[in-house]
């Protein structure tokens, strides 16, 4: 289990995070939505204890991740693995060392065994022809695939979390993606694999979750589900819906 | 607040500065990162170090044989172009062309990477940053900064003996034999131990600009610009200190 505790963060002058607070199980789908700039993605930066708040615990499976050094730090990031926007994937290697990194980082496995599982993985993710190719002549799509892939490779993960991992793709690489986030997270809970995806899409995320967690101003302003979320009264939450309804053919 | 902050970039700078050259002591060693570096930073800088010493040379052997021939001292060029060569302007021009360079081309490319999340994918896949980018960086500095000095030295010296030779009408082999004289081992280790602090002070300086990056292609120019500019300061007062103190561990009367 995941508990924010009153967290707060501010880069400078800039407060990010307000006294946040909530809950959520590995195996749960949860879409983070927001504006620009709203501190959607530091959550997830906190969750795996890439930046450390002013204020408020961490609590990953009942440990506190704020106190911990980056060693003991390494265990609770094994339980997820994080897909950034636009895949920051390593621009000196090709697709089959980006998706290697890990498993050479991590385990002892034998070049073979390398290349097995790292065209195995390619496999599923219909871009195995890639292999060979730089990250520079990737699509965008092509891209999260390959970031997708290489947090899959080096560790069996609790959780995904993905950081607008449909923005600034066409409709129809973006329901591609959408398509393959339900597929790794297939299954009943618990044992489910579950996300969280940080998006400003509605309706991409609408496509793949099914609880939604709304900041604005560095608070949380809605946590629940898809009927509560089109219920809202709230006037900025309801703008952001709009586009659901255009999409679902109810305007 | 400012001054809290400033106190914090200096603990997380000493604590980059004090990790980095012991990250080749334990696994996992990154040996490729390393010689990339070496080739990056030596091979890649041997033009502008030969451009930039061999004209300083030249202009150092002018402006020394013009005022010398005035005193009727013309016979001392080699020995007064030698001295200030190897001891001062060599190992400081060189490490200066360094950090505008290989400096410069540090902290962009870690900037980017950390603007970029890569940073981020390291340390999520348990890789220090510290040990993958910074140590190879640094362990390269340290090795190839002094000798792209001795080259750059003596591509300098035969610099001013062109221009001895041709321009101030002077007797080559007395403007070697005058060289000759001041090879001793003072001479030689204080101009060959400046560029290890150098290498030292510019990559550690470079990396950590590079790993603070933060604001997006702003940021970037910001903490590559302080890069070179806090290199250059910091070359210039450490060659103050270290003259200093090699003139009173050495015995040199001043």
């Amino acid at each position: 289990m995941i508990e924010f505790r009153n967290v707060t963060l501010a880069y400078g002058r800039n407060v990010v995070l307000k006294d946040v607070s909530f809950m959520c199980q590995f195996h749960e789908k949860i879409a983070v939505l927001g504006g620009s700039g709203g501190g959607k993605t530091t959550i997830l930066k906190l969750m795996l204890g890439l930046i450390k708040p002013d204020s408020g615990q961490i609590l990953v499976d009942g440990q506190d991740i704020t106190v911990m050094s980056e060693s003991e730090l390494r265990d609770i990031r094994m339980k997820f693995s994080i897909v950034f926007q636009e895949g920051a994937l390593f621009d000196s290697m090709n697709v089959k060392e980006n998706v290697a990194f890990s498993l050479r980082e991590y385990t002892k496995s034998s070049e073979e065994e390398i290349d097995k599982r790292v065209r195995d993985l390619l496999k599923i993710l219909k871009i195995e022809k890639a292999i060979d190719l730089m990250p520079e002549e990737l699509s965008g799509g092509m891209q999260r695939r390959v970031a997708i892939a290489r947090s899959l490779a080096g560790c069996e993960p609790k959780m995904m979390l993905y950081d607008e991992a449909t923005t600034g793709l066409d409709p129809l690489t973006a329901d591609n993606i959408c398509n393959l986030i339900n597929e790794l997270s297939k299954g009943e809970p618990p044992g489910r694999v579950g996300f969280i995806i940080v998006t400003h899409k509605v309706t991409d995320a609408a496509k793949v979750a099914e609880r939604y967690i709304f900041i604005r101003n560095g608070n949380i302003i809605f946590d629940g589900n898809i009927d509560e979320l089109k219920k809202t009264e709230d006037a900025t939450l309801k703008k952001f819906i709009n586009e659901l309804y255009v999409v679902d053919g109810y305007a | 607040m400012k001054s809290r902050e400033s106190f914090a970039r200096l603990q997380d700078y000493y604590d980059l500065a004090v990790k980095a050259p012991f990250g080749i002591f334990r696994k996992p060693f990154y040996f490729r990162e390393t010689i990339e570096q070496m080739d990056y930073g030596g091979s890649g800088s041997l033009f502008i170090v030969f451009l930039v010493s061999l004209f300083i040379g030249m202009a150092l052997s002018l402006q020394t044989s013009a005022e010398l021939a005035e005193m009727g001292l013309k016979m001392y060029t080699g020995r007064v172009v030698g001295l200030s060569i190897i001891k001062e302007i060599g190992p400081v021009a060189i490490a200066l062309s360094f950090a505008g360079r290989v400096g410069s081309g540090m902290a962009s490319e870690i900037g980017s990477m950390t603007l970029g999340h890569q940073v981020d994918i390291l340390r999520v896949h348990g890789v220090s940053p510290i040990k993958k980018l910074v140590s190879p960086r640094v362990i390269s500095s340290i090795i190839m900064l002094p000798v792209l000095t001795v080259i750059g030295d003596a591509v300098a010296l035969i610099g001013g003996y062109f221009v001895a030779v041709t321009a101030a009408n002077q007797s080559g082999s007395v403007y070697w034999s005058q060289i000759k004289q001041i090879m001793e081992f003072t001479t030689i280790f204080s101009g060959v131990i400046k560029p290890f602090i150098f290498g030292y002070l510019i990559s550690t300086i470079s990396c950590y600009m590079g790993l603070s990056t933060r604001g997006g292609a702003r940021g970037l120019r910001k903490s590559t610009t302080e890069a070179v500019v806090y290199s250059t300061i910091m070359i210039i007062i450490s060659d103050f200190m270290v003259t200093k103190i090699l003139i009173m561990a050495l015995g040199i009367p001043v």
